[in-house]
């Protein structure tokens, strides 16, 4: 078979980039391995009912006005409305340490008077921080810088460090306890100055909305259609092998799986992934509606750490409990409130080897999972308060669910710690986009297969 | 195509892309992208419609001198003739 273009991968950032690519060629394939497309972002159906694998807010939320905001600049580029997304936004979402917490919403000035409030001291620093982030070029290319070393340069109070950094490293980090400075800058803003929102109805909408954009102009999608390798000839890609043994040739390949996961396809043995990568797990409780007027009504997301200081690292243990985060995902603004139930979903550090270990005996994989979601409700109870009466089901994905469904090695969501951020691996026709190539989120990654596919293929043709 | 067809085309391609440009005070001799509020994603845009629209292969190089309504004119006069 041969195929002008093809994608792999059907998460946000493969979507974003076929779409690109099938609205100006023809003969555009994206191949996704899994029987849905959504990747880390995804959905699947219990007793009847949708739930979200991934989704707890999408960062980047800005107003119709802001032209130039990387939303609009892809919605633009899309051809996608906003009415066609519909917006509701977060009510307030809570840093929460021992002893104090800040509050922030989609208006940054909440944030900086949390600040002014609560480290009288900072005030200053924080507005001479914000100064120089508003300057900061996060595209320039240069190598990894310790944003904990730079941040520290700025704020002497090393719990506002720490909490300044808990939800920009629980929505994007792939490092160890830090982030690469360059990638704390869009976050910063994605997460702080711009801020959270959901789309209307779930993320099923909005896969939906965009599997008919690829469809419209074209595109065509393969479900259920993994890649065994990619076939190259010195530095030209050829095309790719798929596992039923099936030989797609192509002119342009862009892949959205990873950096190593791709590595891998061009024949690079598995253990050259030396870098230790993060792992987590997600638990999603399904609560009795009547609990929701005892859970917080207008906390969005709580990003929490009970211990001082705050520490982001693979623990020794099978999930780390003293930090994580809580998504209250019913509470946004203008929700319809006419539900059965609400959700509480709650996202650790887990040890992806511990799991794997597990995993050799069905039994006690499945106990660890109940004995798992049991602790994860007992630990955020005071927190939220109580409502693990009202739990009607709970599932959870741990690292092996998050490789097994997305491909993801270690069940690593944000990735390989390397990241290359002009998508060029050294091929003269194979563009990586997605998480590896540096944007973080469901907007960052849709930006990055949009600006991968502008910058190395269609200003080419 | 006449000039005058080719600036109403390049003006069309714009609208699609934003819906809510204005074209009233437009400058012919002024920067599209400076006037309009363009970037660099919304300018690829509209080279890849004449591409679609017209089969026009306009190499990067050549951007440049798709800068304002008048220079775009020029440049697309001798290629879109046919059209």
């Amino acid at each position: 078979m041969q195929a002008n273009c093809v994608v792999i991968g059907g998460g946000l950032s493969g979507l974003a980039a076929a779409i690109r690519l099938a609205r100006y060629n023809d003969n555009v394939l994206l191949l996704e391995k899994h029987s849905r497309v959504g990747g880390l972002n995804s959905y699947y159906y219990r007793n009847n009912r949708l739930f979200e694998t991934g989704l707890h807010a999408i960062t980047n939320y800005a107003d119709k006005a802001a032209k130039h905001a990387p939303l609009n600049k892809l919605l633009r580029q899309l051809k996608i409305s906003r009415d066609e997304i519909g917006f509701h936004q977060q009510i307030f979402s809570e840093i929460n340490f021992p002893d104090v917490s800040l509050l922030f919403s989609n208006n940054f000035a909440l944030l900086t008077e949390q600040i002014n409030e609560n480290f009288p001291k900072e005030s200053n620093n924080f507005r001479r921080l914000v100064a120089d982030l508003d300057q900061a070029d996060p595209f320039a290319s240069s190598s990894y810088r310790s944003t904990r070393a730079i941040l520290g340069t700025y704020i002497d109070e090393p719990r506002l460090i720490d909490m300044l950094l808990c939800p920009v490293l629980y929505y994007g980090s792939s490092w160890e306890n830090d982030i690469d400075f360059k990638q704390f800058v869009i976050m910063f803003r994605s997460l702080y100055q711009e801020g959270l929102f959901r789309p209307a109805g779930t993320i099923k909408n909005l896969l939906d909305l965009l599997v008919d954009k690829l469809n419209h102009y074209g595109g065509t999608i393969k479900l259920g259609t993994g890649v065994r390798d990619i076939i190259s000839k010195g530095e030209k890609i050829i095309g790719v092998t798929l596992e039923n043994g099936e030989r797609i040739f192509c002119k342009h390949l862009v892949s959205t799986i990873g950096l190593d996961e791709t590595k891998f396809l061009l024949g690079s043995p598995k253990e050259s992934r030396s870098e230790r990568r993060l792992s987590f797990v997600e638990t999603i409780f399904q609560v009795e509606k009547g609990y929701r007027s005892r859970l917080p009504q207008d906390r969005t997301c709580i990003f929490y750490s009970r211990k001082r200081p705050f520490t982001f690292e693979q623990p020794a243990d099978i999930v780390c409990y003293d930090s994580g985060v809580i998504s209250l995902p019913f509470n946004f603004h203008d929700l319809d409130g006419d539900v059965d139930s609400i959700e509480v979903r709650t996202t650790q550090l887990a040890n992806y080897r511990k799991w794997q270990l597990a995993a050799a005996d069905a039994d006690r994989y499945a106990a660890l999972k109940q004995a798992h979601s049991d602790e994860a409700w007992r630990q955020v109870e005071p927190i939220i308060g109580p409502f693990s009466d009202g739990i009607m089901f709970s599932d959870c994905f741990t690292p092996l669910t998050v490789e097994r469904y997305t491909g993801k090695h270690a069940g690593a969501i944000y990735g390989s710690p390397q990241k290359i951020s002009d998508g060029n691996i050294g091929y003269d026709n194979l563009v990586l986009a997605g998480t590896d190539q540096g944007f973080l989120g469901i907007i960052g990654s849709m930006l990055s297969g949009i600006s991968m596919v502008n910058r190395h293929i269609l200003s080419k043709l | 195509m006449t000039r005058d067809d080719i600036k109403d085309l390049i003006l069309e391609i714009i609208e699609d892309i934003d819906d809510e440009a204005e074209f009233d005070d437009l400058d012919p001799d002024k920067p599209l992208r400076d006037q309009l509020d363009l970037d660099s994603m919304d300018f690829l845009d509209i080279v890849m419609e004449l591409r679609k629209r017209h089969k026009l292969q306009i190499p990067e190089e050549d951007y440049p001198q798709l800068a304002t309504l008048n220079s775009c004119t020029n440049y697309l006069e001798p290629l879109l003739k046919e059209a």
